[in-house]
């Protein structure tokens, strides 16, 4: 097994599994206004287990860059109120959870977009904004 | 009463206090429900090149870039009535166009399953009347169908099962993550690996035929014991299912051909996503994916994700969608290639990018139609506030008109 250079760096990175899920609160802000803050504080956040919070080094409410060869954002930490089994973390499905997806499908038209792979890190950059996603 | 339009129970008991021709307040919607009936904050203005125009005009722009496309892709339909998606399919053949949905990306591999009778399935009448074992797999209904257990399965009365969830009625919840739904089924949450399903669904098959199963023994059992015992069981399928077994989607048709008192029901999110499928299927015998070359031809690269990966269309017409928002980025950058004609009734990240743009009357509201419920009844939707804006089919029947 190759050594984890990513823990070793200023800002650690840690590689995750991210599965996606649906939101009622933020499938109302979706149907009010898909560019409002509303929207935004729904969509861009990422949600894991206290264990895995404490395994990386992260807390509640840090911003974290989520990365993998198709993207890159910057979302905000949340704590699961549920008991987690552990190695995975949860997105709602949005443009934000969107932007990590792969465009791989073994020409079967459906990606993968419950099965994500990504690294970890903390950052002090913005949050991304919805404009950025759609490139304007 | 209204109907909402907010998912694919098409909630036909809503009542609304009008005020100004805008919807001021509901009563029994959800959330989402609720915020659909109030409309969107920021509607679609008629535009062409970025530019405000009227609505002829953005019309007619639409036209010339479909009437030039080599191959144009018609896409969305999801949040279109059934006379829209009847339009949109005849504005296909007359452009030897390829046309796909947005089940192309959910739950398609399902609804097909359905149509072609593989799955015995049911109507939600029958559950709220009948169904004694509910199973929410890969299904947070409570978050995508939030009135799905309240007025149809886990917490009503029925003709059959007048004593409901306190004894008559058992909800079992299988899912990668413990959602609001699988809080609901106390005792009763089976929560799988991600990518599990698979080898939950062959364990399972192997305790129905009286084998050990693999792992989690005694629960597999138990939950066989269950699922062989009821009388009326349904199997309520999410996306989540959907997705974690789509290599292999018919080894969920063998396990509903061991329990022979079980129907099976695809979660269908976006309110008319079937009534497309429905309509297309009537027409060629496919419910998605199809091209118009004199005669409809089907096949996977015809599948949204697939053309525009493989940067085979040159014009799109989107209408009842917002892919996005809902497609991953990485199989985006073809959209800035190419002219995108938007008719949608709100601003949306699409529209944003859009050639063309053509603000629509939102349906169940501005305009009335039809629409096709989950289970797959048809639904009528009236008009509930006056405005002047067109309808999705009065914009494809004036586009066809403009080719």
């Amino acid at each position: 097994m190759g050594i984890d250079v990513g823990k070793f760096m200023k800002n650690p990175e840690y590689e995750l599994k991210l599965t996606t899920y649906r939101d009622i609160f933020q499938a109302e802000a979706l149907e009010n206004d898909r560019f409002s803050d509303e929207y935004k504080k729904h969509s861009a956040a990422v949600v894991m287990g206290k264990d895995d919070m404490n395994k990386f080094g992260l807390r509640i409410g840090d911003r974290v860059r989520l990365m993998n060869s198709y993207g890159s954002i910057v979302v905000e930490l949340r704590e699961s109120k549920r008991e987690e089994p552990g190695g995975l973390a949860f997105m709602v499905n949005s443009p934000w959870s969107n932007a990590l997806i792969s465009d791989e499908t073994g020409g079967r038209g459906i990606p993968e977009f419950k099965n994500i792979t990504a690294r970890i890190s903390l950052t002090k950059d913005e949050i991304t904004t919805i404009e950025s996603l759609i490139g304007r | 009463m209204v109907t909402c339009t907010g998912c694919a129970l098409l909630c036909e008991d809503i009542e609304v206090v009008i005020e100004n021709d805008r919807i001021k307040e509901s009563r029994n919607a959800c959330r989402r429900g609720a915020a659909r009936l109030r409309g969107c904050k920021n509607r679609l203005a008629p535009s062409f090149n970025k530019m405000q125009t009227d609505i002829d005009t953005a019309i007619k722009k639409a036209a010339e870039i479909l009437k030039n496309a080599k191959s144009p892709m018609l896409f969305g339909w999801s949040n279109s009535t059934c006379e829209a998606q009847v339009k949109g399919i005849q504005l296909a053949k007359k452009l030897n166009a390829s046309i796909d949905d947005t089940s192309s990306f959910c739950q398609g591999l399902l609804i097909e399953r359905v149509l072609k009778k593989k799955f015995r399935t049911c109507s939600l009448e029958d559950v709220r009347n009948m169904a004694d074992v509910l199973v929410y797999w890969g299904s947070d209904a409570q978050d995508s169908q939030p009135r799905h257990l309240s007025r149809f399965s886990v917490f009503p009365r029925g003709e059959s099962r007048q004593r409901g969830y306190e004894e008559d009625r058992l909800a079992i919840a299988i899912d990668v993550r413990e959602s609001n739904t699988a809080k609901i089924c106390k005792g009763h949450f089976y929560r799988i690996p991600l990518k599990g399903d698979r080898e939950f669904i062959l364990a399972l098959m192997d305790a129905l035929s009286g084998k050990v199963p693999k792992y989690d023994a005694k629960r597999i059992l138990e939950l066989a014991g269950i699922m062989k015992k009821a009388e009326f069981g349904v199997l309520f399928a999410g996306i989540g299912l959907t997705y974690s077994i789509k290599e292999d989607i018919d080894i969920l048709v063998s396990l509903a051909d061991m329990l022979p008192n079980f129907h099976v029901m695809p979660m269908v999110g976006h309110y008319n996503m079937r009534g497309f499928n429905e309509a297309l299927f009537k027409e060629t015998g496919f419910i998605n994916r199809v091209k118009f070359e004199g005669k409809p031809v089907h096949d996977n690269k015809y599948a949204v994700v697939e053309v525009l990966k493989a940067k085979s269309i040159d014009a799109l017409l989107i209408t009842g969608s917002d892919p996005l928002s809902s497609l991953p980025r990485s199989v985006l950058p073809h959209l800035s290639s190419i002219p995108v004609i938007c008719i949608d009734p709100c601003v949306t990240l699409t529209s944003k990018i859009a050639a063309v743009t053509i603000p629509a009357a939102a349906s169940g509201l501005e305009c009335g139609g039809s629409a096709v419920r989950m289970d797959g009844k048809v639904i009528e939707m009236s008009k509930v506030v006056e405005n002047s804006y067109l309808t999705d089919a009065q914009i494809l029947t004036r586009l066809m008109e403009g080719l």
